[in-house]
């Protein structure tokens, strides 16, 4: 009974991690198509894939956009989280829900809306769409890990530092930022990986001149089979692996990546 | 915190969700009733006819039919897989982060990267069928890319960890001494698993299957990717319609329905914990 579950686990965590694995592997093989395990083993997917310009642009638009994104909303995210936990007015509750709504939104649904209504407005600019999207998408992943972090805040620091003259702006500065800072770090590195790695909000929005690195590597594989893919998403599992155990350092994957 | 000062903090937010979504998704709602073709044309008037296409085309209905039934097994499979896993990490001790971090890395990694590695393992040319070859279980390749058991795969792989973190999240509320003071009683631990941990842990099935179908059903790279060619799923219907066809309105009546079907699913979420947190309230008394 017992050994027959651990296998079962066991099982369940090499499909879990299979496909990664595998890709790793995949993109250090020398031949013209993907073959487990390599014959031949090289780096020259890692050359040919840096070399593509529409893999380096892309990655390019795709980081400059994540950065640009999670910068924009990280403050509107802190300052709604704040007024939700010190602040009193009724109808916190649905505010809230309100603030999570963009993660109930099938994503698809909201590219394409933000497609149709920015085109009626006249608003063409591909970049503008993008930003715009994606500051929404990443929104609630931080009024989340936000929210988290301010409650659990002792509040009595805060008044200590009033009580000694602080103003508002000094305490908020000087003490509740600080204390916040782990979740606030780990809550951006999430929504900029959010972001980096969207496909279905960006679907509709990007361009053949103005692509995101998901949406370029999705037009790839749909035609090519050839490693290069494997050695871009390599390059990406090893980013993201170095932010994943930032996060998991501050405060914790499950709190920030939390269902 | 004044009142003003509160207002003023959540302004910009509050702007964000309803420049950026309500208007645009109401603006969508109401452009699949626009009397119009191919997206730039004249606007003529209202009608009602993309509905009642998106309704009654017996090729829309088997694509919505077969999304709706992926999605369900999808759904049952991963609920399965989640609530072992789930059980198995909730009993660890020392080994505990780590297999958390192995359970959630499917949510790290772009849904393309996991999707090409599916790609290489179920291929023609891939490592199962080159097993089966090898074994002789096979003569000639077995089609399993470009399949709907394909697309099942890719989506339990995506949503396994959405499951998991809920019915973990639920177990971790258990008393510990509940299931030891029900074996004590004499329960074998089928009967402490059927008759305590499995009803306890019903708010985490809950919000884990409403995530994960949800997240199926809109799911668009794993059908695109993994699934046979042409429309297969309501999302590359829509992608369809929108990008080939150019049939904006269409498009835009197919998106509304998926907004609705999935919204409808969420409240019935809402309601379903209502009913149960007011049922255990009771019971409590």
């Amino acid at each position: 009974m017992k050994i027959a579950f651990n296998t079962a686990i066991a099982l369940l965590i090499a499909f879990i991690v299979a496909p990664l694995l595998i890709v790793i592997l995949v993109s250090f093989s020398g031949r013209e198509i993907p073959e487990f395990p390599p014959s031949t083993w090289s780096l020259r997917w890692y050359g040919y894939a840096l070399s593509q310009p529409v893999f380096v642009t892309s990655a390019i638009n795709s980081a400059w956009l994540a950065v640009t994104a999670t910068c924009i909303s990280t403050p509107i995210a802190l300052g709604a989280a704040m007024a939700i936990v010190r602040g009193q007015f009724a109808g916190k509750n649905l505010l809230q829900a309100a603030l999570l709504s963009p993660l109930f939104v099938p994503a698809i649904v909201t590219s394409l809306a933000i497609l149709l209504a920015f085109s009626s407005a006249g608003l063409r600019t591909v970049t503008l769409r993008l930003v715009a999207a994606h500051v929404l998408i990443t929104l609630p992943y931080l009024v989340r890990t936000i929210l988290a972090s301010l409650t659990r805040l002792d509040l009595t620091v805060e008044e200590a530092a009033r009580t000694l003259g602080a103003s508002p702006i000094r305490t908020f500065w000087y003490v509740t930022l600080p204390l916040i800072r782990p979740g606030l770090t780990a809550g951006m590195l999430f929504a900029a990986i959010v972001s980096f790695d969207n496909v279905s909000v960006s679907l509709f929005l990007t361009t053949a001149r103005t692509n995101t690195l998901p949406i370029a590597t999705l037009n790839y594989v749909e035609y090519n089979f050839d490693p290069s893919i494997a050695a871009i998403s390599t390059m990406l599992i090893a980013v993201t692996a170095v932010a994943a155990l930032i996060m998991e350092r501050t405060v914790g994957l499950r709190s920030v990546a939390g269902a | 915190m004044s009142r003003c000062t509160a207002a003023f903090l959540l302004l910009p937010a509050v702007t964000v969700i309803v420049i950026l979504l309500a208007v645009p998704l109401l603006y969508l709602l109401g452009y699949g009733f626009l009397d119009t073709q191919y997206g730039q044309g004249q606007i003529e008037g209202v009608t009602l006819a993309h509905y009642r296409k998106v309704l009654s085309d017996p090729f829309f209905l088997r694509i919505f039919a077969k999304t709706l039934l992926l999605s369900a097994l999808t759904t049952a499979v991963v609920s399965v897989f989640g609530y072992a896993l789930a059980h198995f990490i909730w009993r660890q001790r020392r080994w505990r982060a780590l297999f958390v971090s192995l359970a959630v890395s499917p949510l790290l990694v772009s849904i393309v990267v996991s999707s090409y590695g599916w790609m290489v393992i179920l291929g023609n040319n891939g490592i199962i069928n080159r097993m089966l070859l090898a074994l002789g279980a096979a003569n000639s390749p077995v089609k399993l890319i470009y399949t709907d058991a394909a697309i099942v795969v890719g989506l339990v792989h995506i949503t396994l960890p959405f499951m998991i973190l809920s019915i973990l999240a639920a177990l971790e509320r258990i008393d510990e001494f509940l299931p030891e003071a029900a074996s004590t009683l004499g329960a074998n631990p089928i009967q402490v698993l059927r008759h305590v941990i499995l009803p306890l842990a019903l708010p985490g099935f809950a919000a884990g299957t409403t995530v994960v179908f949800c997240l199926s059903m809109s799911a668009y790279v794993t059908p695109a990717v993994l699934g046979g060619s042409g429309p297969n799923f309501i999302t590359t219907l829509i992608y369809n319609e929108f990008i080939t066809q150019l049939n904006w309105p269409v498009g835009a009546a197919l998106a509304s329905l998926l907004l609705l079907i999935s919204l409808s699913i969420v409240f019935g979420y809402i309601h379903f914990m209502s009913r149960l947190n007011v049922g255990s309230a009771k019971a409590g008394t």
